[in-house]
């Protein structure tokens, strides 16, 4: 009995011992990294932000060291959903990641010190969506492109009007006004079925209205100065009469008490034809739920009454991931980046898994795919037709503004405040965050 | 002589006694080490190791949990005792708290009294009415959702129910009725097991004797019941308060705050704050006020409630 006791104690400290060691050992590995010398591959590591193309992407990666044996691609796909970038987790533990896969806003501000010139890369002749930073220095890759506007139902459209629809037509308030009452005539009770969540009222729509000058950063330089007074700016307010005419009783499924948790129901109304039109980007086709053969597209977003305006005809496209190669890899993990980058632009099997296989439009005109989702041809129908304006999205604190302008917007629709109260608080807002 | 030797054996037993006494002791040093030594170190790693950390992360400034520290002093609690969105979270949880642990405990002890009185189908009962403790937060706010904004209104269309038409998340008011109605749906058939337990172990004979008094039910309920029934109602009034304070699952799939930020309890305030906004410094150092207030408050409901209890 004794000895087993003795035992015992004897093993528990054993363990305790074993696992400290482990722990110890565990915090050691962090200083192996990846030296290469000549002759043995080049190891970048490159982290996709995109959980949900895992799969594909590490299989382009296979592709992509079939064809060059001389440098080991590591994917590191981050979980859908993860709040923390995995290239932060691979830095903190000491790890050089070599291409770094950021949206537009964190890579030129949180992480506009990771990304090395890219402006001399040959790609920039195939897109205009390479993303710049503050001194025009081309940093961002565009990976990833995604577009937002009236998202419509072909067939609810069609009906109504009577023959074939061109969303672009529709390039006035009145004129979209004129459609949503035909489209009530033609006995659809509520032809909009907006679901109003934050996210979509702050972050999408309400930083549209920075579209106004070519260039967003304009705009936000302006509030950031103190020098705009939005209630007298007719764009931004134009929006809001949009906004209105979108959310209002007589048009809006949700008219009556907007702000509740709708978004499939919203997307199942507009998949089924109970509605015809809502808001959002060409990540909503899987919510929409449609029966195959299906047609759905973009209308512009009308700000006002003048059919020349270009806000009336054009759509927001931009890069939604772009990807950065770090300035602290050595040169030949540069080297290596580059390479893989031209790879998915000019080769086959890079095109190939861009758009076929991750379903992903492409920002580079000379990719000959196209994906299969109808919003995401419709995107890349605007672009081809060069019918698109900057993703207003992409110039603005994503997280400030879904957890405090958003539900600020939110309150707006709910009534629950003035437009002046918004105005005011938008511009408080930016004179207190000058990041 | 004699005496001599009595003196010397009396000395030596006195040395073997503290001898065997120190034995004693380190065998229930090894044997206390045995047995509370493995759960004490998991303890350690898996709560107050970290909960010390986390004290010691609020002194430094970071925007996310990997940033490099700086020291900043008293700095994140500056900010946190100046983030009015922080305090009104904390009021708006304080009323959900009051609302849930009301209803939770009325509901619980009427079941528990319901599933007590001797009907034929009442174990049957018993596990009907626990099962919605098994399902997860997260999933029940999804499921509820569904019954917020679909199933009710198509009731109250069918029905022609004018305020059921529309879905209840989209206003304040009702969105926050819907987070208690929720939790009394989820939580009470927990508190019920608490409250037969207690039920059952009331002597059958203090209950015949106040029937041969001529009491009647309520008074029997109110007189005899209730005061033995105190220590359960200690645990499940902690239990509930705890959990309300803490709720942010269901708070997170059923409203996720809104609609405008009007149903974000305090918890999912500081998730936002460490996480989304990226100000973990600030948000850890509201996560350590609201366990301070979560600590004060439980701590002095256990000791009064305490007091009340009776001896049978």
């Amino acid at each position: 009995m004794v000895n087993f006791k003795a035992l015992l104690k004897k093993s528990t400290l054993v363990g305790a011992a074993a696992a400290l060691t482990m722990s110890l050992a565990a915090c050691s590995g962090k200083t192996s990294g990846n030296a290469a010398s000549s002759d043995s591959p080049v190891n970048i590591i490159v982290t996709n932000g995109k959980g949900e193309i895992d799969a594909q992407f590490k299989q382009a990666a296979k592709d992509f060291m079939k064809a060059n044996p001389n440098i080991h691609v590591d994917v590191k796909s981050s979980a859908v959903g993860d709040t923390l970038n995995m290239y932060d987790k691979l830095t903190a533990s000491g790890k050089t990641v070599t291409i770094a896969m950021f949206d537009p806003y964190s890579a030129v501000h949180k992480y506009k010190d990771v990304g090395m010139d890219l402006s001399n890369e040959k790609w920039n002749a195939e897109t205009t969506y390479a993303l710049k930073d503050a001194n025009g220095k081309v940093i961002g890759f565009p990976f990833a492109v995604e577009g937002m506007g009236l998202v419509y139902n072909q067939k609810v459209v069609e009906k109504a009007t009577g023959g074939k629809f061109d969303p672009f037509s529709v390039n006035t308030q009145d004129k979209l006004k004129a459609l949503l009452d035909k489209i009530k005539a033609s006995g659809v009770q509520y032809p909009v079925s907006y679901q109003t969540e934050f996210w979509s009222v702050g972050n999408h729509y309400s930083s549209l209205f920075l579209d106004q000058d070519s260039d967003p950063n304009v705009i936000l330089d302006k509030l950031k100065a103190g020098k705009m007074d939005l209630t007298k700016n007719a764009v931004w307010n134009g929006y809001y009469d949009t906004l209105n005419l979108l959310t209002s009783k007589t048009y809006n499924k949700y008219g009556d008490r907007p702000l509740g948790q709708y978004y499939d129901a919203a997307h199942v109304a507009v998949g089924k034809g109970d509605s015809a039109i809502l808001f959002n980007g060409d990540w909503a086709f899987d919510s929409l739920k449609a029966v195959a053969g299906d047609n759905f597209g973009f209308m512009p977003v009308p700000v006002d009454n003048n059919p020349d305006n270009p806000l009336n005809n054009k759509i927001a496209v931009g890069p939604t991931q772009v990807l950065v190669i770090n300035k602290k890899a050595t040169k030949a993990q540069q080297d290596a980046a580059k390479k893989f980058l031209n790879w998915l632009v000019y080769n086959q099997a890079g095109q190939d898994f861009i758009v076929n296989k991750a379903q992903i439009i492409s920002a580079f005109k000379n990719n000959p795919n196209k994906v299969t989702n109808p919003l995401g041809v419709a995107i890349s129908n605007a672009i081809a037709q060069n019918k698109t304006m900057p993703f207003s999205t992409n110039y603005i604190n994503p997280s400030d503004w879904s957890t405090i302008i958003g539900p600020e917007v939110q309150k707006y629709i709910g009534k629950q405040e003035s437009r002046k109260d918004l105005a005011k608080f938008l511009e408080s807002y930016y004179k207190s965050h000058q990041e | 002589m004699l005496a001599k030797k009595v003196d010397e054996v009396s000395y030596h037993t006195e040395i073997s006694q503290k001898v065997i006494r120190r034995k004693r002791n380190l065998t229930s040093l090894g044997n206390s080490m045995l047995f509370l030594g493995p759960s004490t170190i998991f303890f350690a790693i898996t709560v107050v190791i970290p909960f010390i950390y986390g004290i010691y992360l609020t002194l430094n400034k970071m925007d996310s949990p990997i940033d490099a520290m700086v020291f900043s002093g008293m700095l994140n609690y500056v900010n946190a005792f100046k983030d009015a969105e922080f305090w009104s979270s904390l009021w708006l949880t304080i009323k959900f708290v009051v609302a849930t642990v009301f209803f939770v405990n009325l509901v619980g002890f009427g079941l528990a009294y319901l599933v007590t009185s001797g009907m034929k189908i009442q174990n049957s009962l018993r596990t009907a009415y626990f099962t919605p403790n098994l399902i997860g937060g997260l999933v029940l706010g999804y499921i509820w959702q569904f019954v917020f904004v679909q199933s009710l209104p198509a009731l109250g269309e069918k029905l022609g129910i004018s305020w059921l038409k529309l879905g209840w998340l989209g206003d304040p008011h009702m969105a926050f009725w819907a987070l208690v109605i929720v939790t009394i749906w989820q939580t009470s058939g927990y508190m019920m097991i608490i409250f037969i337990a207690g039920l059952i172990s009331i002597p059958k004979d203090l209950i015949e004797a106040a029937k041969i008094d001529g009491a009647g039910a309520f008074r029997r309920l109110i007189n005899i019941t209730l005061p033995l029934m105190v220590p359960s109602f200690v645990v499940t009034i902690f239990l509930s308060l705890k959990n309300a304070f803490m709720v942010y699952d269901l708070n997170f799939s059923l409203t996720k705050g809104g609609p405008f930020n009007s149903t974000l309890m305090v918890s999912m305030h500081v998730v936002n704050k460490a996480f989304v906004e990226a100000n973990y410094g600030t948000g850890q150092a509201e996560a350590i006020i609201l366990f301070l207030i979560v600590a004060i408050v439980t701590g002095i409901q256990v000791y009064f409630s305490k007091k009340m209890e009776v001896e049978a």
